[in-house]
């Protein structure tokens, strides 16, 4: 049906052996267990973690263990590397200290684990993104993208949730209708994910959306409804006001 | 409701299938949409019984005088790939014949053949 | 409760949420001036034609670039096929007079 170049970022697990010059940045530190476990102990760090998104290279040199205090590196919350499951620590192996001498910088190597999130406070929704597209690769790769994007602007994230697909069958008499008996069935099926945004900033989730819509996947189609609150005070009888802001694409 | 209406262009700016047919219902869209408002206007008048009578059946008539194009009881969808106007699938705007080819050609995204 | 107290806390919900104050029911055709338009969307259906082939190579002709419309050369060429066989088209008559000799040699 689609041809399936290389984009997905999974596929290209080869070039990690690649010795990487970004040694020089960071200083010699053993990136690895202590530093990581650190986070797991306390959660609440994730809420107020510097910005690591702004360059891989320049964030890993600060990232290193020199300062000890007890919130560690900007980068180290790795969601994977909280729960001590044996599987994880091998990826922490594998990532973090294949070799000592040179490894990925941190925000490199959270592509191949699972996105971080960050914690939503309140839990008011601010933003539902749905994407939609015939291709299961496409959407989940999209989600993906979005998930991650949205840990760097700061965004608290819930999903992607899979909404129930859509199927749509026609019937074709095949050729005249004298022959209408011999028919034939075609049938679309659109894939759907349900993306939450919970209290965001209104500005960095327009931020976020206009980031989606620059960087659109082939064959994803985006909707996103956006709330906006205001306080009491602002306008006497309205409440909320809700807004259908962006079709940002059009839908396949 | 005086009609005037702009000639069909000669040159002809549909992309896809053109045929007189085709053309005519273009033309009947076009009006359709320029004289839309003023005919949601009298119809408003016709049904709102606040207005004095004299107006509503002023406004009644004026409906029934103007041109048909402006009702938009006369626009048929047609196949954009045939200019064919019976079994026409909304979601491609395709004649269901011109569906079947497109779909088996692989043309129309998310479409493959069925069995369940 | 009164009544005229209900009908005006219906009046002061419809000032706020901007609806009809209507306690009578008169039918003020309103249904009408909600409904959407549709002529924008009816009127797109058949697609627009864009760009056509000569506004490309009259685009790309201020490069110095040639360019070749292969079935406008076809076209020409069945012209003058026609025209050597004598089948081409007949000429324009310009002047009444013309046209009514065309007609006498009938």
């Amino acid at each position: 049906m689609f041809s399936y170049t290389s984009r997905s970022l999974f596929g290209v697990s080869k070039h990690l052996k690649v010795s990487v010059p970004f040694r020089a940045l960071s200083t010699p530190s053993q990136p690895t267990p202590e530093q990581n476990n650190i986070p797991s102990q306390d959660p609440t760090e994730t809420s107020t973690p510097p910005a690591p998104a702004h360059a891989a290279s320049t964030s890993s040199a600060a990232s290193t263990p020199a300062d000890a205090a007890p919130a560690p590196a900007p980068v180290a919350p790795i969601e994977a590397e909280k729960y001590s499951a044996p599987g994880v620590k091998e990826w922490s192996e594998r990532l973090g200290a294949f070799d000592e001498e040179n490894r990925l910088p941190r925000s490199v190597q959270a592509i191949y684990l699972r996105p971080l999130r960050r914690k939503a406070e309140h839990g008011l929704p601010v933003c539902n993104l749905q994407l939609r597209s015939y291709s299961v690769r496409n959407v989940e790769f999209f989600a993906d993208f979005a998930i991650r994007a949205a840990y760097y602007l700061n965004l608290p994230v819930s999903g992607p949730v899979p909404l129930p697909r859509i199927t749509e069958r026609w019937t074709v008499p095949r050729s005249n209708f004298v022959h209408k008996k011999s028919q034939e069935n075609f049938e679309r099926i659109t894939l759907r994910r349900l993306i939450q945004i919970k209290d965001g900033n209104p500005r960095s989730v327009q931020a976020w959306l206009a980031f989606l819509r620059k960087h659109a996947f082939y064959g994803v189609g985006m909707k996103a409804n956006v709330w906006e609150h205001d306080s009491l005070g602002m306008i006497a009888p309205f409440f909320c006001i809700a807004s259908t802001i962006a079709i940002l694409t059009s839908f396949p | 409701m005086s009609m005037q209406f702009p000639k069909i262009p000669k040159k002809v700016n549909i992309a896809g299938f053109v045929n007189t047919r085709v053309l005519r219902d273009d033309k009947k869209r076009q009006v359709f949409a320029k004289y839309e408002v003023q005919r949601q206007a009298l119809r408003y008048a016709v049904r709102n019984t606040s207005l004095p009578a004299r107006t509503r059946v002023q406004a009644q008539l004026e409906l029934a005088e103007s041109h048909s194009y402006t009702r938009s009881t006369t626009i048929k969808n047609r196949c954009v790939a045939s200019g064919t106007a019976r079994s026409i699938f909304r979601d491609f705007k395709l004649n269901r014949y011109q569906f079947r080819l497109q779909a088996l050609a692989g043309e129309l995204p998310g479409v493959r053949k069925a069995s369940w | 409760m009164a009544q005229s107290r209900i009908w005006d806390l219906v009046k002061t919900q419809c000032r706020i949420f901007s609806l009809n104050y209507n306690p009578d029911r008169l039918r003020l055709g309103n249904k009408i001036l909600r409904q959407r338009l549709r002529g924008p969307t009816l009127a797109s259906w058949y697609p627009k034609q864009t760009v056509s082939f000569r506004q490309l190579q009259n685009s790309y002709k201020q490069f110095g670039l040639t360019t070749f419309d292969e079935a406008e050369d076809d076209r020409e060429e069945a012209i003058q096929v026609a025209k050597m066989r004598g089948k081409g088209r007949p000429k324009k008559k310009r002047t009444a007079a013309e046209s009514r000799s065309a007609k006498k040699k009938k």
